[in-house]
């Protein structure tokens, strides 16, 4: 019988894969001895079968059932099955524009989208509003994946959608988001090979999107929280400081502009860049005064308790964003809204006290300020400013030092 | 069973009562037997063959898949039962009852184990083979009943093969009527007693210290009818280790296989020709019994094929344990019956071998293996048997002195018995197996051949 010759198979890596070659070899029969090599054959098959499990191809026996719902086996990265559409992990910003190249290209006819428009001019947005996608009319042929120049609609690898509510198949945009983490575990070097151009757009795109628009629908609160959480870090308790004594605010304000200080001395800038975020500080610094001297010449302290409420209406939306951009940027934005908060509060026509200026100047999103104009206390608003200067000051020498070190 | 309910109820029934109650309950357990093997061998046949194929095979419905039979007869109960509208509705109806009766019928002469046999019958043979032959009726029935083309094709092809086959399968069998001078089923695994290819013939020189536990008295065995003898009994004496068993083995089993529709000789129910055969137009629990029918007719062959050519009950330890006596002659009964279970399983196995392994044969192909190969060779295994029990057996007055072999030991005359057989079998088959050879093709002088 011929048992060895058979289970002889060579192995050969092609370019289009592997290629496994059998070597069945074939003795002269004598009559009879086929049967018998039949029977050989499935025996070895029965015994194997028994014993092993088949796990690669130049194995010739062995059990390759894959017991389905328990046992899986790893789908190709190509796999395609329904359209998904990708958002940020990060930002909750979803990838898809509404171009419609995906509804035009697709052969059954099955996607639908409205393109988000910008609220308060009614413009078109590179966002969509709603995505509908026929599941049960879906033939998956992934031309709208292919032709989607964002990377924003992908195909998915999941395939256990059988149910008994047809309507249930008709995904729309919730339902058809998923991260990009998702996509990226599933087709890893798919999504490697897209990844730079297609954030690079995301980025572009955000920028052109007003406020939560294009957001993921699952992700908007927790973008939203995010923000906040943001916002409470950079300026904690702003209820609390109602109670609080004016100095004390004030103090606060030093110290926190202290702080803001020592972050961006933390931060590791590059040698040139120290020299603009001192002189960035100082300017904002120097600005803030002016607009708070601006204010106490012209400007009420009635009014100017009004003034800060309303710019403090933007307030929640631009911590993270600050936190984001560098640092001397940040302190020129604070600086900026201090004046304009300043100038605001000067157009009303109060004549802001002199405190106004440090915790203008230290926490952009300032609730202080009423607290702080129902009770000018010059002295300590001045303390507060020269502490702010001092520790702006302190931390352009620091950095120096740091740098001359490097 | 009779002994033992006389001996607890005693007086208190009359004895018809007592003698038709005991008989109740062995034919209940007979079957119960049966059924219960017949869902063990749909279980076994699915996952062995699936194993075969590479496969796990049902292994769902409880653990491993053995609760499969039952979900499947759940299944065929509560199927509706469909009758053509153009069939004969009582033939259709009795089809499956006549081809399942003979088959449960033979299970009564089939000695179970050492002392277990429902009937002792001294024609149980002729038994066998006549009511085995009944069952080809109801497979006629269901083919001419149904008013259907492929229930009649496979109708016509089952009986065909049926009656073909019948007749190597009883030849074959004739072997063992000559080695057992009877048609007893009840002594044939007695007479297999001993150690392979020698047989019984093997005695005990010192008749003082034999121990029971490797020597048996014999009564019978050949050679000296009715002296009892001690001769040494492994329970290995099985006929087929001599040529004639063998040869008389192969061709019954495969005998078998075309009696028990198995693959390669399913013909009759060939689903990728005829539908299923006689059994296209059944459905629900008609199918089921005509599978049941199946199923149990490949048990008792199995059986049957074991009791004649493979011991029966036979094996080493049985004769031992019952020359012990007192209860262990009951464990030796149990013993003797898991013998012959294990025997019925490993032919089954092969059954199911042959199935993972061979492709369908064609009509004329399974008439040529019939009638050109099998039944020469169970006509010579004949004349075999017949000078194997007359060198073994004869003296030389019943030879009438054409060969006196009185002075040999019984073993040298198994000896010479068994180099003669194995010398005609061995060239017999060659000779036959050779002028069943299909001829060398002709070589074509392809110049010559000119188109037309």
């Amino acid at each position: 019988m011929t048992t060895e010759t058979e289970t002889e198979t060579t192995e050969t890596q092609t370019t289009r894969g592997k290629v496994y070659v059998i070597d069945r070899g074939r003795p002269k029969l004598r009559a009879g001895q086929g049967l018998l090599t039949g029977l050989d054959v499935v025996f070895r098959h029965f015994r194997d079968a028994l014993m092993r499990k088949l796990e690669k191809p130049s194995q010739q026996t062995g059990v390759f059932t894959v017991q389905y719902p328990e046992e899986r086996l790893k789908l190709p990265e190509a796999f395609r099955n329904f359209p998904i559409l990708l958002y940020d992990d990060e930002t909750g910003h979803e990838l898809c524009t509404s171009c419609f190249q995906c509804q035009r290209i697709c052969p059954p006819q099955v996607i639908h989208m409205t393109q988000a428009r910008d609220p308060a001019t009614g413009k078109a947005v590179p966002a969509v509003a709603e995505f509908l996608i026929e599941y049960d009319a879906c033939m998956s042929c992934g031309l709208c994946a292919e032709v989607c120049p964002f990377d924003a609609i992908k195909m998915d690898h999941e395939f256990e959608l059988s149910t008994d509510v047809h309507g249930g198949l008709t995904i729309n945009k919730v339902g058809l988001n998923r991260p990009i983490s998702y996509y990226e575990k599933i087709a890893p070097t798919f999504w490697a090979e897209v990844k730079d151009g297609a954030m690079k757009k995301l980025q572009g795109n955000i920028k052109r999107r007003p406020d939560l628009i294009g957001v993921a629908p699952q992700m908007i609160d927790t973008i939203k929280a995010k923000r906040a959480e943001a916002a409470t870090a950079q300026e904690p308790a702003p209820t609390a400081r109602d109670s609080v004594p004016t100095d004390k605010a004030d103090r606060l304000a030093a110290i926190r502009a202290k702080a803001a200080a020592k972050d961006a001395e933390a931060q590791p800038a590059p040698s040139d860049d120290s020299a603009p975020t001192d002189k960035a500080a100082r300017l904002a610094a120097i600005r803030a005064a002016n607009a708070a001297r601006k204010a106490a010449a012209e400007g009420a302290p009635a009014p100017a308790s009004d003034a800060p409420a309303t710019h403090a209406a933007p307030a929640p939306d631009a911590p993270p964003a600050a936190r984001s951009m560098p640092d001397d940027k940040a302190a020129r934005l604070a600086a900026i809204r201090a004046a304009n908060a300043a100038r605001k509060a000067a157009a009303e026509g109060a004549p802001a006290p002199a405190s106004d200026v440090p915790t203008a100047h230290a926490a952009p999103a300032s609730d202080a300020p009423p607290a702080a104009s129902s009770m000018p206390d010059d002295k300590a608003a001045r303390l507060a400013a020269i502490r702010a200067a001092n520790a702006a000051k302190k931390a352009a020498a620091q950095k120096q030092d740091g740098n001359d070190d490097k | 069973m009779t002994d033992i309910l006389r001996s607890w109820i005693g007086s208190a029934l009359p004895d018809w009562l007592i003698v038709l109650i005991a008989y109740l309950i062995v034919t209940t357990i007979v079957l119960f037997y049966a059924v219960g093997n017949f869902i063990l061998m749909v279980w076994a046949e699915r996952r062995v063959i699936a194993r075969m194929q590479d496969r796990l095979g049902p292994n769902r419905v409880g653990p491993a898949g053995l609760l499969q039979p039952i979900a499947d007869a759940v299944k065929m109960f509560t199927k509706e039962d469909i009758v053509p509208r153009s069939a004969d509705r009582w033939v259709h109806l009795l089809a499956p009852v006549v081809s399942l009766a003979p088959v449960v019928m033979m299970l009564a002469v089939i000695p179970w184990g050492r002392g277990w046999e429902p009937i002792d019958l001294n024609v149980a043979l002729l038994y066998v083979v006549a009511v085995s032959a009944v069952s080809g009726i109801g497979l006629m029935m269901a083919g001419w009943g149904s008013n259907n083309k492929f229930a009649l094709l496979g109708a016509m092809r089952a009986v065909a093969q049926l009656v073909s086959y019948e007749i190597p399968a009883v030849t074959a069998l004739l072997t063992v009527v000559v080695l057992a001078g009877g048609m007893s089923l009840l002594n044939l695994p007695y007479l297999q007693a001993g150690i392979p290819l020698m047989g019984a013939t093997i005695l005990c020189n010192d008749p003082v210290g034999c121990s029971p536990l490797l020597y048996t008295t014999l009564t019978s065995f050949p050679g000296s009818p009715n002296e009892p003898v001690q001769v040494l009994d492994l329970g290995l004496g099985w006929w087929v280790f001599t040529p004639v068993g063998l040869l008389g083995f192969v061709v019954f089993f495969i005998a078998a296989l075309a009696e028990g529709e198995r693959t390669p000789f399913d013909i009759p129910e060939a689903d990728s020709e005829i539908v299923a055969g006689y059994m296209t137009e059944y459905s629900g629990m008609k199918f089921a019994t005509f599978y049941i029918a199946q199923y149990i007719l490949n048990f008792s062959l199995a059986a049957l094929a074991a009791t004649a050519f493979l011991g029966g009950w036979q094996g080493p330890g049985v004769a031992a344990l019952a020359n012990m006596g007192g209860p262990w002659v009951h464990v030796a009964a149990a013993l003797s019956a898991f013998y012959l279970l294990a025997k019925i399983w490993i032919l089954f196995f092969v059954m199911i071998w042959l199935r993972g392994a061979f492709p369908r044969l064609r009509v004329d192909q399974l008439m040529d293996f019939a009638w050109k190969l099998l039944l020469p060779l169970a006509l010579v295994n004949i004349v075999s048997a017949s000078l194997m029990v007359s060198i073994t057996q004869w003296t030389s007055a019943q030879w009438s002195g054409l060969v006196n072999l009185d002075g040999f030991a019984s073993w040298q005359r198994q000896l010479i018995a068994v180099i003669v057989t194995a010398i005609i079998n061995i060239s017999a088959t060659y000779w036959i197996l050779s002028i069943n050879q299909r001829p060398k093709e002709e070589e074509w002088d392809e110049e010559l051949v000119v188109a037309p």
